[in-house]
């Protein structure tokens, strides 16, 4: 999974890449986001069907309109925030031309996003992820989202287990840096 | 062993990864090391936002539905299009109209703008809305009852002028049934050409318009 050159790259680079219709390009930013895009839908739908429709109708538009982005006008993470915020607006409005279920509740206010005004959510650890080096993110993605031992997370890369040990810890003190001090992450990755 | 040794533990130690010997022997040397301390409870807050983050993820079977729909639609490409070059002096000249239309498309219509299907579309329809956000314009178009496309063909959203005049706002697909929602950037500067079109395009590398319309709008109707 790791292995392609691809996974180091920039988001924005990415987004280049899905432009011209590159799928592996699609999903490594689904990777990346697409536990944000389904957790604004959770907290904003409040409900699991539509926050599912939400994420796959939020990464179809960067498929479709992945040429239309613009670098200097936003990093990916905001404009793909923009994208989620207005589609999960667009779904509660479907929702309400029909009548609420019990326990149903209309939209929750859209809040956070790549740039909060204040705490950290899942906007902003996606981002950090994105920041850090490519094999301090590949030991983090295996064992946090993949769920794999320290001691197959060496089996699957090859990489002695005292390695990963040490790589692991270097990747979360490098990721808290990334989520509190973003422009020292991006010069030192510079 | 080392107090490199001992930080190096750290994130095995959060994730529980550590022999009980190890464990315990890093226990005791936090007690005394409060460099140690520091740097694991910086350790612990990414650990904590990461568990937090895997935990509220969408069902795995997602992003295979997710891909296969993607690869059975071309993405819009990245065109330079909309980025015509259009002299001063016209700019300044159509400011005054340019800013009425973008205040109808931004504020004046809560339903947006309503596109009608020309002959080839019958069924279809559309509607623009959008927001100004830094200096462009983000539209969002929705479309219904689009007839279908070849592999090779794609939509694509023209702001138009009288005189044939086109600013893309980017190209798109609808999904089987013919029916999509969009979202597409244009400049500022694109509201002031009055007509809204959804043309049909040959997948032929030509920027240009077809010129065969599926989709039209007026700004001037509203």
């Amino acid at each position: 999974m790791f292995g392609q050159a691809v996974t180091g790259v920039e988001d924005e680079e990415l987004i280049r890449r899905v432009a011209e219709g590159d799928d592996r390009a699609l999903s490594l930013l689904y990777d990346r986001y697409s536990r944000p895009v389904y957790a604004t839908g959770i907290r904003v739908l409040g409900d699991a069907s539509l926050a599912e429709e939400l994420v796959q109708d939020a990464f179809m538009n960067v498929w479709r309109a992945a040429g239309s982005f613009d670098p200097g006008r936003a990093s990916f993470a905001t404009w793909l925030y923009r994208i989620t915020r207005n589609r999960a607006v667009d779904l509660d409005r479907r929702r309400q031309a029909r009548p609420l279920s019990a326990g149903e509740e209309p939209l929750r206010s859209v809040t956070g996003g790549p740039e909060p005004e204040g705490g950290v959510d899942g906007w902003d650890v996606a981002r950090a992820l994105s920041r850090i080096p490519d094999e301090h993110r590949e030991v983090l993605t295996l064992s946090y989202f993949e769920g794999l031992s320290q001691r197959e997370i060496s089996r699957r890369t090859g990489i002695p287990l005292g390695t990963i040990k040490s790589r692991t810890t270097v990747a979360l003190k490098r990721l808290h840096r990334s989520l509190v001090n973003p422009a020292a992450e991006e010069s030192q990755r510079d | 062993m080392t107090e490199d040794r001992f930080e190096e533990l750290l994130g095995p130690y959060l994730l529980g990864e550590l022999s009980v010997e190890e464990e315990r022997e890093l226990e005791r040397h936090l007690e005394g090391c409060s460099g140690c301390r520091v740097e694991l409870a910086r350790a612990r807050q990414s650990h904590d936002l990461l568990r937090g983050l895997a935990a509220g993820g969408p069902p795995a079977e997602l992003k295979d539905r997710v891909l296969a729909q993607a690869r059975g639609e071309i993405p819009a490409r990245s065109r330079g299009g909309w980025r015509l070059w259009v002299p001063a002096a016209a700019l300044l000249a159509i400011a005054i109209l340019g800013a009425g239309l973008l205040w109808a498309i931004t504020q004046g219509s809560s339903e947006g703008i309503p596109l009608t299907a020309t002959v080839p579309a019958s069924e279809g329809g559309g509607e623009v809305s959008g927001e100004v956000e830094g200096g462009n314009l983000q539209i969002e178009l929705v479309v219904w009852g689009m007839p279908e496309l070849r592999k090779d063909e794609y939509y694509e959203l023209w702001y138009a002028k009288e005189n044939g005049g086109r600013i893309s706002c980017g190209t798109f697909r609808a999904r089987p049934g013919g029916q999509t929602t969009v979202n597409l950037t244009a400049p500022v500067g694109a509201t002031s050409y009055p007509e809204i079109e959804v043309t049909r395009e040959p997948d032929d590398g030509n920027p240009g318009s077809s010129g065969e319309k599926v989709l039209v709008g007026d700004l001037r109707d509203l």
